[in-house]
């Protein structure tokens, strides 16, 4: 699990190069990356469901990138896009096909499916987090219009 | 101010956060943001997917607008943060117009990884995948070498200026060609499958889709359905081009997959 994590952290470091990150932000983007991945990697292991690990993962990773945006003054999307990655249904893809073609029609629609489901579980984690910090927001500049 | 200057300025900025991947969102803001320095009454932005308009208007004054095309677009988050930071600084007026389009000028150049570094990326994001899919350690290795000819790939794809769809796909049958060829005859002990998977995580469109659903959510459908269509174009495109390598391997191969 480990070497897991250390794999995650360096993926999402060397994909930080493809996306031209900022070098002050890549150590803290990839990070997200890490704890995103140990996170689905938990969740896998007692639910055996990569959609809510998906989904539960990319929840973290978009609490983390909203706070770190915050913190660090840089757009959301730095920690967000990258923080994501690992858990991007690359695999269950290529699987779909790869059983659409030994002419297993069963195991490639599982497949198929699991991607759609992984797709929709960011979709759902990100959205949620948006919401919540917008409210938080909206909360917030009310609060500055009373103190002033 | 010079109003003219200024909506060329905020017009630059929409077009390189536009062009760099930013949501439609975070263009529109900052260009309103930027427009409230002006002292025409009127000021209205737009920003599609694929264009931008900006106009200044003024009782007794020529109106202004500026429309402006947006070809192409990839990811590029270091011209985002630049253009974020400046919008920031002229507008608490710590920096004038003039000063805010030079350096606009200059972000809109800037690259901060150079060809080879991105070439050493994309190797380096295959190789870590392995572990993460299962891999052993061969299999580092193998998917290193996989990301090689996927670096070729893309090097190939940019020189020959061809639509999203036929660029993914010709990528990804390079990728499983490769892959399937290494398994057979160079590292046998190797997995092809483990070399697919994590070789085409750079190709599957992760930014794009996180990025389509962030404008569907702030109400921007325009652009969200555009970048949504795009997400699921070019994931298409990687399973094509996976399973046409695979096809193809087997016949090269006499038959066997």
């Amino acid at each position: 699990m480990i070497i897991q994590i250390i794999s995650a952290f360096s993926a999402v470091f060397m994909f930080t190069m493809l996306l031209e990150i900022p070098r002050k932000y890549v150590v803290y983007a990839s990070a997200s990356g890490a704890i995103g991945w140990w996170v689905y990697l938990i969740v896998q292991g007692k639910e055996d469901s990569s959609m809510l690990a998906a989904f539960l993962s990319t929840l973290v990773v978009a609490f983390l990138s909203h706070i770190l945006a915050r913190i660090k003054k840089a757009p959301v999307t730095v920690f967000l896009v990258s923080g994501t990655l690992p858990a991007v249904p690359g695999a269950a893809i290529y699987r779909s096909v790869y059983f659409l073609l030994h002419d297993e029609q069963v195991q490639a629609i599982h497949y198929l499916n699991e991607t759609i489901l992984i797709a929709g579980g960011i979709a759902m984690a990100i959205s949620i987090m948006d919401s919540l910090f917008r409210l938080i927001a909206i909360y917030d500049r009310r609060n500055l219009k009373a103190g002033s | 101010m010079e109003e003219k200057l200024l909506l060329e300025s905020v017009v630059l900025a929409g077009e390189i956060m536009l062009a760099s991947g930013a949501e439609v969102f975070r263009v529109e803001e900052t260009m309103q943001y930027m427009l409230r320095r002006s002292k025409y009454e009127t000021k209205e932005a737009i920003v599609l997917a694929t264009g931008i308009f900006a106009t200044l208007d003024a009782a007794g004054k020529k109106p202004l607008t500026i429309v402006k095309r947006i070809h192409v677009r990839s990811t590029n988050v270091n011209r985002i943060c630049r253009v974020n930071d400046l919008s920031r600084r002229f507008c608490h007026g710590e920096i004038d117009v003039e000063t805010v389009y030079k350096e606009l000028k200059k972000v809109e150049k800037e690259i901060l990884y150079s060809a080879k570094m991105k070439a050493l990326g994309t190797i380096g994001v295959s190789a870590s995948f392995s572990f993460i899919y299962g891999g052993k350690p061969v299999d580092l290795l193998a998917s290193g070498l996989t990301g090689v000819f996927l670096a070729i790939a893309n090097w190939l794809v940019s020189r020959v200026r061809i639509n999203d769809f036929c660029s993914s796909a010709f990528c990804s049958f390079v990728v499983a060609f490769s892959a399937m060829f290494i398994q057979r005859w160079i590292l046998p002990t190797s997995s092809a499958d483990v070399m697919i998977i994590s070789t085409i995580m750079n190709l599957v469109p992760g930014v794009c889709f996180t990025t389509a659903i962030r404008d569907t959510l702030n109400g921007d459908y325009g652009s969200g359905t555009a970048r949504i269509t795009e997400a699921i174009v070019v994931a298409l495109a990687v399973a094509a081009g996976v399973g046409v390598g695979m096809v193809c391997f087997r016949a090269f191969n006499g038959g066997s997959l």
